[in-house]
C-alpha cells in the first residue's frame, strides 16, 4: 500500500538519499532503525509530504508524490500531498499538540476543518479514541496539564480521528520520561494488532524485536538491512548493523 | 477577524459623518453651499487667538472674540449660522485652497504675496504695530532703538517682515502670540513687536510690560476667500460696508477695547458694550473649562481607537505579506514596515494632510488623523505579528499540514490564535503609545485633548493648571490599559 521507489534526497550539496526503495503491504508493522542522522525520520517526512525530494516516486494507496527539489510544490502536486496526509497519520517526537486548545478540541479540529465531519460526529468519534489510550475525563485539559506520556497519546488519537489507512511514528518515545515509554508502546502495540500499517522510526530495540513484521536497517541515507527481527537482531549480515547494535544494546 | 472589520468600518463610518459635513466638494458656488448647509465655515486660529477669537471663560466650548462678531453678523446677514474652523494660524492660507472652510478670517493682513493667491474682501480693521518693553526699560522708546536689540514676533507676520526690513535687529520668530511676551518679561528679549490687537489684550494688562511710544505703521486686515470666488467676495464686501454703515463694526471694536482713531478712517458714529479681557480669563473658575477638555479627550479616544483598529488590520495583512506572499509582495510589505518605522509620523501627517492636496488629494483632517496614526502604527504591529508567529514552534505548522490542513488553515486555526496570544501584551503597549501620538495629530487642524489644552492655556495664559488637568486626563484614560497589559503578560507567563 505504500511504494518508495527509488527515493532521492539532497540537503543543499549533500545527497542524503541516493535511491531508497521499500514496499509496505497492508497490515504490515515496520521498524526503522540506525544511528541519528542515518535517514529514517527524513524517510518517513518524505512519505508524510513534509520534506521535498529530488527523484524517485512515493505512491500511498494510489496517489503519487513526484519530486520537486528545493521547490514550491505546484498546486496539483500540493492536491496530491495532502491526499497522501489524509491517508496516513502521522506522529512526531515532540507531539506537537495545538497548546491553545483542549484534548478535544486537539482531536476533533482536522475532521471538522479538513473532512468536514459533523462536530457531534466528530466528538462521538474522540471520546470512543479517548476511551481506547485510557484518557477519557481529559477531554477538557490542555496539553501543557498532561505529562510527556499523556500528549503524546493525545497526538495519537488526534492522528488516529482521521481514520487514516497507515500510520507513521516518528521516534514517538524519544523525549519521553521512561516511565511514560510503556504506555505509549501499548497504544502503539494495540494498533499493530489490530492490523494498522505502521511505519515507526524507534530506538526501542525491545520493542522493535517485539512487535516488527520487518525491520529495516539504515545507515547514512541508505537501508543496509532489512529482514524479520529475529534475523536482524540474532544474526546480523551486515558488519556496519552490528556494530549499530552492538553499540545501542549494550546501553 | 469579521467582527474587527466591522468596528473599524462602523468607526470610520461614524467619524465621516461628523466631519463630513465640513468638507463636501461639489460644482455648486461657495454661496450655494453655504445656504444649503445652513452655515458659514470660517477658519481661524483660536489658540493664542484672543482678542480675536478664543474661548469664552465663562463657556468655553463657545467662542468669543472681535472676529467671532464679525463672523457671527457676517452670517446673520447670509441667513446662516456661523461655525469656526480651527486651523493653525500658517495653515489658514493653504487649507481655505484646498476647501476645508468658505473663507478665512484671522488678522490676516492685506499682503501682495497674498494677494496673489487669495481674493480679499474690503479691509474690516485698520491695524498697526505695538512696540512694548518691559517696563523698567528706559533705553527702547521707539522703533528707532531697535537695532542690536532683541525683538520677539510671530512668523510670517508683517510685522516680522518690517523687523527685518530694519536691519541689525536680533529677530526672535515665534509661533504664538503669548510666548514673546512671556519671554520679554523674563528677559530672554528685549521687545516685541506685535499687531495692536495682540498687544492690546496680552501685554497691556501685565503689569511687568509696558507700550514703548505710539502704534507704528499701518495695514488692513481683510477676508481671504478663494481666488474664482467673485460673487461670494461682492456678497462679504456688501455686508462689511453695511456693518461700517451702521456702526456694528465700532461697536464691536470698542467693545474688544481696540478702537482707535485709525479706525476713523473707515468708520464713525459709537456705541458701547461689555468686553472680555485677559484678566477675566485669568480668573475665571477652572471647573468651567473642563466640558471643553472632555470634549477634547473624547475626540483623543475616538481617534485613537479607530485608528488602532486599522492599525491592527493592515499591520496583520502586512505581516501575512511578508511571511507567506509571493514576491513583490512580500518585499513591498517589508518595505511599507521599514519606510514607516523609518520615518517620523509628524512628516507622515504633513504629507498626508498638506501634502496630497498638491495631487489633487484632499482629506478630511480627521480622514487624514486616522489614516496617519492607523498606517503608522501598522507598521510596528505587523513586527509584532512576525515576531509572534516565528515564536511558535516549527512542529506545529508541520503538524496541522500532516493531519491534512492547507496553510491557509493552518495559519488561521493554529498559528495566528498562538502567535496572537504572545503579541497581545506588546499590542497592548503600542496602544498606549499612539493613544499618547494622538496628540500629534493636533497639527492637522484636529482639536483633541492636546489642542484643547494649548488653546484654552494659550487665551487664558494658565498653562500650569490646564497642563496638569490635561496631563491627568491623559494619565486616567492611559493608565487602565497599562494594567490590563500588565496582566496579559502574567497570563502569557502563566500559561507556558
Amino acid at each position: 500500500m505504500i511504494s518508495v521507489r527509488d527515493l532521492q534526497k539532497n540537503f543543499g550539496d549533500v545527497q542524503l538519499f541516493k535511491g531508497v526503495s521499500l514496499e509496505v503491504e497492508k497490515g504490515q508493522a515496520i521498524v526503522l532503525i540506525g544511528p541519528s542522522g542515518s535517514g529514517k525520520s527524513t524517510f518517513l517526512r518524505c512519505i508524510n509530504g513534509l520534506e521535498t525530494f529530488h527523484g524517485g516516486e512515493i505512491i500511498v494507496e494510489g496517489t503519487v508524490l513526484h519530486p520537486v527539489g528545493g521547490n514550491r510544490p505546484s498546486r496539483q502536486d500540493a492536491d496530491e500531498i495532502r491526499k497522501v496526509r489524509r491517508k496516513t497519520g502521522m506522529v512526531f517526537q515532540h507531539f506537537n499538540l495545538f497548546p491553545h486548545l483542549t484534548v478535544l478540541e486537539n482531536i476533533i479540529l482536522a475532521p471538522v476543518e479538513v473532512l468536514g465531519v459533523k462536530k457531534e460526529d466528530a466528538v462521538r468519534h474522540a471520546r470512543s479514541l479517548l476511551e481506547r489510550i485510557n484518557l477519557n475525563g481529559k477531554e477538557g485539559s490542555h496539553p501543557g496539564q498532561l505529562s510527556g506520556g499523556q500528549q503524546q497519546r493525545v497526538a495519537i488519537a488526534r492522528a488516529l480521528a482521521m481514520k487514516p489507512e497507515a500510520m507513521l511514528f516518528d521516534e514517538p518515545t524519544s523525549a519521553l520520561d521512561p516511565e511514560t515509554v510503556g504506555e505509549v508502546l501499548s497504544v502503539i502495540r494495540g494498533l499493530v494488532e489490530e492490523g494498522m500499517t505502521t511505519l515507526i522510526a524507534t530506538h526501542e530495540m525491545g520493542f522493535a524485536r517485539e512487535v516488527a513484521h520487518k525491520v529495516i536497517v539504515f545507515d547514512e541515507g541508505e537501508i543496509i538491512e532489512s529482514g524479520p527481527p529475529e534475523e536482524i537482531f540474532t544474526y546480523p549480515k551486515k558488519e556496519r548493523t552490528r556494530n549499530f547494535l552492538s553499540r545501542v544494546l549494550r546501553l | 477577524m469579521r467582527w474587527f472589520l466591522k468596528i473599524i468600518s462602523l468607526l470610520a463610518v461614524l467619524v465621516s459623518i461628523v466631519y463630513l459635513g465640513h468638507h463636501s466638494h461639489s460644482s455648486q458656488s461657495t454661496l450655494q453651499k453655504i445656504q444649503k448647509r445652513g452655515y458659514l465655515l470660517w477658519g481661524s486660529d483660536a489658540e493664542g487667538g484672543a482678542p480675536y477669537v478664543f474661548p469664552d471663560p465663562h463657556n468655553p466650548l463657545k467662542l468669543i472674540g472681535f472676529e467671532q462678531d464679525i463672523a457671527g453678523d457676517i452670517a446673520k446677514q447670509l441667513g446662516v449660522k456661523a461655525v469656526q474652523s480651527q486651523n493653525a494660524w500658517d495653515s489658514l492660507i493653504p487649507a481655505l485652497e484646498r476647501g476645508d472652510f468658505d473663507m478665512a478670517m484671522n488678522g490676516i493682513e492685506i499682503t501682495p504675496q497674498r494677494s496673489r493667491k487669495v481674493l480679499f474682501s474690503i479691509p474690516y480693521y485698520v491695524y498697526s504695530e505695538q512696540l512694548v518693553v518691559r517696563k523698567d526699560n528706559t533705553d527702547i522708546k521707539g522703533m528707532a532703538d531697535l537695532k542690536g536689540k532683541r525683538v520677539g514676533t510671530l512668523s510670517g507676520t508683517v510685522a516680522a517682515e518690517m523687523l527685518y526690513r530694519m536691519g541689525g535687529v536680533n529677530v526672535k520668530i515665534y509661533s504664538g502670540q503669548v510666548e514673546p511676551y512671556q519671554d520679554l518679561a523674563l528677559g530672554r528679549l528685549d521687545a516685541v513687536l506685535l499687531d495692536l490687537p495682540i498687544a492690546a489684550y496680552y501685554a497691556k494688562p501685565n503689569p511687568a510690560l509696558k507700550f514703548a511710544g505710539p502704534p507704528v505703521g499701518e495695514g488692513l486686515y481683510a477676508i481671504a476667500m478663494r481666488k474664482g470666488d467673485a460673487e461670494f467676495k461682492q456678497k462679504i464686501d456688501s455686508i462689511i460696508a453695511n456693518l461700517i454703515r451702521t456702526g456694528e463694526l465700532k461697536r464691536i471694536y470698542q467693545k474688544w477695547g481696540i478702537w482707535n482713531d485709525n479706525q476713523k478712517k473707515l468708520y464713525d458714529s459709537a456705541a458701547q458694550t461689555g468686553y472680555v479681557g485677559l484678566n477675566e480669563s485669568r480668573s475665571a473658575p477652572i471647573a468651567g473649562f473642563l466640558p471643553m477638555l472632555l470634549k477634547g479627550a473624547a475626540i483623543t479616544v475616538a481617534i485613537s481607537a479607530s485608528s488602532m483598529m486599522l492599525a491592527i488590520g493592515l499591520g496583520l495583512v502586512l505581516t501575512l505579506l511578508r511571511l507567506y506572499a509571493a514576491q513583490p509582495l512580500s518585499s513591498l510589505a517589508t518595505a511599507y514596515v521599514e519606510v514607516y518605522r523609518g520615518t517620523p509620523l509628524l512628516i507622515q501627517l504633513y504629507i498626508l494632510y498638506y501634502g496630497l492636496p498638491n495631487i489633487g488629494i484632499s482629506l478630511a483632517p480627521v480622514m487624514a488623523a486616522f489614516l496617519g496614526l492607523g498606517m503608522n502604527y501598522a507598521a510596528y504591529e505587523s513586527e509584532l505579528y512576525r515576531a509572534g508567529i516565528s515564536a511558535v514552534p516549527q512542529g506545529q505548522m508541520e503538524a496541522a499540514l500532516s493531519l491534512g490542513m492547507t496553510r491557509g488553515l493552518a495559519l488561521r486555526k493554529v498559528i495566528l490564535p498562538q502567535a496572537v496570544r504572545i503579541a497581545l501584551p506588546g499590542i497592548t503597549n503600542d496602544f498606549i503609545a499612539l493613544f499618547k501620538d494622538s496628540s500629534l495629530v493636533s497639527i492637522i487642524a484636529m482639536v483633541e485633548l492636546t489642542k484643547t489644552y494649548s488653546i484654552l492655556a494659550a487665551s487664558t495664559l494658565r498653562f500650569f493648571q490646564f497642563g496638569l488637568i490635561t496631563a491627568f486626563m491623559y494619565f486616567v484614560m492611559s493608565y487602565p490599559l497599562s494594567l490590563l497589559a500588565r496582566r496579559l503578560e502574567r497570563k502569557l507567563k502563566g500559561a507556558k
